[in-house]
């Protein structure tokens, strides 16, 4: 993995995506609350014709509330590993940058860990 | 000569007839005699005489002499009558002297005929006199003590009004001070509030000037909120610009960011892009800065307009108080003004009333000291008024006090009262005990009664009772019942010395001060000897009311 990340912030927490993993940063899907659901799992959103199912950053990464004004995104990335990868919407508060050298602080966000839509 | 002598005594009718004859026989004898000298005359000249002379000297002692002696004895009786009849004269008039028409009339009617009859009508005369004096004079004491008295309390009535006038002259004057100082103040009230009319009237200009004031600040603060609300307008359309720059710049940032990604996938070829991303990513931030430094100033713009548009409006609120506060004052300056004018008016009509009224209290205290002058003269017309009638009252005492000297058979007379009354005591002489119950019996009887007493003439032992309904609770002294120096008394002495009832004049009671006189008779045994005095004190009040 080259050592490019996205930048995102979630409540008061920034954390680090993989550039190789993210597939597109969006404006927030129309989401369709799935009944039964997780807390993490906001709901299913419509992207490129498919389902995506769109997980909560902030619950995620068990980051507390508040923060700049919010600019919130959908991130669109790949989870999960190999053959076993999707895609899945991530809901940030913002998305900050693209950088090569991560910040201090900041940790990279695991998303081969991340079993897509049943996290 | 026996006939001279015969001649020369009164004739009484017996002795009448014998005295001519005799002097007929001796006037025949005498011219006989004067015949026989003359001529010488035969002797029984000289015989006729002798038989004459003896004719003569016989007929004297039956006709003369028996006739004389009967004369001496018949003056003899008619001289006792005669000393009777002028002792009668005598002791009747010592009675009147005495003023005891009672023993006068008793002496009257001892006398012989018509003297007896002209002293009994004579007597009457005087009784009644001494009645109707008496009667009389009680009635003018009477009168002239009610009109005395009535006098007085006119007197006094009238004083009494005289200084109640006096009073209401003075209350009036007063009153006058008043009125006159009223109209004084009431002037003034009328000049200050014709002041505060004028005072008013300025102020109501002055409040008229403010509220145009205030009319024109409230405009202007209309003006510049609605200059504020039309820049609230254009900041609200800024507002929607900054709005869509920030959309932009946010669309522009995450194309920067897609395009970074991309870069990345592009690996080793995006490098360029990469930057080209991030710049772009670098002017979407700025924008975005911008935009917020924009936003915060602008909110800050919109701020203030909005504290102006508040002020503006708070302004336009506290003009639109103040004028309403303006013209209510304006309001409440015109009824001042109104009452100011109704205030002057009032006043002025109040100073004209009150200077009537001070000139009309002014007369009325002129009429005032006028009938104060009349009411003093009638008070001084009316002391003198009851000074002569007081003087009238004692007249008429001293009148009665005078016509009491009589004594009379009549309750009114004193004297006759209380000698009856002493012919009683002297029959209770012999028991001192009845006497005394007596004494207190009869004081009770009559009202003019103020005292009774009776001073024994032989020890001096005294009986005294006082009339208790006029003396009601006063303490008699011990020494007046007592009878200390009763014998020294002039009424006592009077009494004694006078040997019959008297009556002294008037003088001051010394139990009741009350004016009285006392009527003092003594009493005495059948040989003249004094057994004592029995003292009556009058209260004149009670016995000018019989």
């Amino acid at each position: 993995m080259s050592g490019r990340h996205l930048l995102v912030r979630a409540g008061t927490t920034v954390c680090a995506l993989p550039v190789a993993a993210v597939r597109r940063v969006l404006r927030p899907l129309p989401l369709h609350p799935l009944p039964g659901a997780g807390p993490a799992l906001r709901g299913l959103a419509e992207y490129a014709g498919e389902p995506l199912p769109v997980l909560d950053l902030a619950r995620l990464l068990a980051a507390p509330p508040g923060g700049a004004a919010p600019c919130p995104v959908t991130v669109v990335a790949w989870a999960g590993e190999g053959a076993a990868r999707e895609l899945v919407g991530l809901a940030a508060d913002a998305a900050l940058a693209v950088v090569a050298e991560l910040p201090d602080g900041v940790e990279p966000f695991d998303l081969t860990a991340l079993a897509g839509g049943r996290a | 000569m026996s006939a001279a002598a015969a001649a020369a005594r009164p004739r009484p009718d017996e002795a009448a007839a014998g005295w001519p004859l005799l002097a007929v026989l001796a006037a025949a004898g005498l011219a006989l005699l004067l015949v026989a000298q003359g001529q010488g005359a035969p002797g029984w000249y000289f015989d006729a005489f002798l038989l004459l002379a003896l004719a003569a000297a016989g007929l004297y002692l039956p006709l003369v002499h028996r006739g004389e002696a009967d004369l001496a004895q018949h003056t003899a009786a008619v001289e006792r009558r005669a000393a009777e009849v002028e002792r009668g004269i005598a002791e009747a008039l010592q009675a009147l002297e005495a003023g005891d028409l009672v023993t006068c009339a008793a002496r009257a009617e001892a006398l012989p005929g018509e003297l007896a009859e002209a002293g009994l009508r004579a007597t009457r005369s005087l009784v009644l006199l001494a009645q109707q004096i008496q009667t009389s004079s009680l009635e003018v004491a009477g009168a002239a003590h009610a009109v005395h008295q009535v006098a007085s309390e006119l007197a006094a009535g009238s004083s009494q009004q005289a200084a109640s006038v006096v009073e209401i002259t003075a209350a009036m004057e007063e009153l006058a001070r008043t009125a006159a100082q009223i109209a004084d103040n009431a002037a003034a009230q009328a000049d200050l509030a014709l002041a505060a009319q004028q005072s008013g009237e300025a102020g109501a200009a002055a409040v008229e000037e403010a509220l145009a004031g205030v009319e024109e600040v409230r405009r202007r603060i209309g003006g510049a909120a609605g200059r504020a609300e039309a820049l609230g307008a254009r900041s609200r359309e800024i507002y929607r610009i900054l709005d869509l720059i920030t959309e932009i710049a946010h669309e522009t940032h995450l194309l920067s960011l897609n395009a970074a990604v991309e870069s990345a996938a592009a690996g080793a070829h995006g490098r360029r892009f990469a930057t080209v991303a991030d710049e772009v990513r670098r002017l979407a931030q700025r924008s975005q800065e911008s935009v917020e430094s924009v936003r915060s100033l602008l909110g800050e713009v919109a701020e203030s307009i909005h504290a102006t548009v508040v002020a503006g409006e708070e302004g336009s609120r506290e003009a639109e108080r103040v004028l309403e506060q303006a013209r209510a004052a304006a309001a409440a300056i015109a009824a001042l003004r109104q009452a100011a004018t109704d205030s002057a008016r009032v006043a002025r009509e109040i100073s004209l009333a009150t200077q009537q009224q001070t000139a009309a209290a002014d007369e009325v205290v002129l009429t005032l000291r006028e009938v104060s002058q009349v009411v003093q003269k009638t008070a001084f017309g009316l002391r003198q008024f009851s000074h002569t009638a007081d003087r009238l009252n004692r007249l008429g005492l001293e009148m009665q006090l005078l016509a009491q000297s009589f004594h009379v058979d009549s309750p009114h007379s004193l004297k006759h009262t209380v000698e009856r009354w002493a012919q009683e005591v002297a029959r209770s002489l012999h028991q001192w005990a009845s006497l005394e119950r007596l004494i207190e019996e009869l004081a009770q009887e009559r009202p003019f009664v103020e005292c009774l007493y009776f001073i024994d003439g032989r020890d001096g032992h005294t009986a005294l009772a006082v009339n208790r309904r006029l003396l009601g609770d006063r303490e008699v002294p011990a020494a007046v019942r007592a009878g200390e120096g009763f014998t020294e008394r002039p009424w006592y002495r009077a009494a004694t010395e006078a040997g019959r009832t008297i009556i002294t004049p008037l003088f001051d009671s010394l139990l009741t001060g009350a004016p009285i006189f006392t009527a003092a008779t003594p009493l005495h045994d059948g040989g003249g000897r004094l057994l004592g005095v029995l003292g009556l004190d009058v209260n004149v009040e009670n016995w000018t009311k019989i």
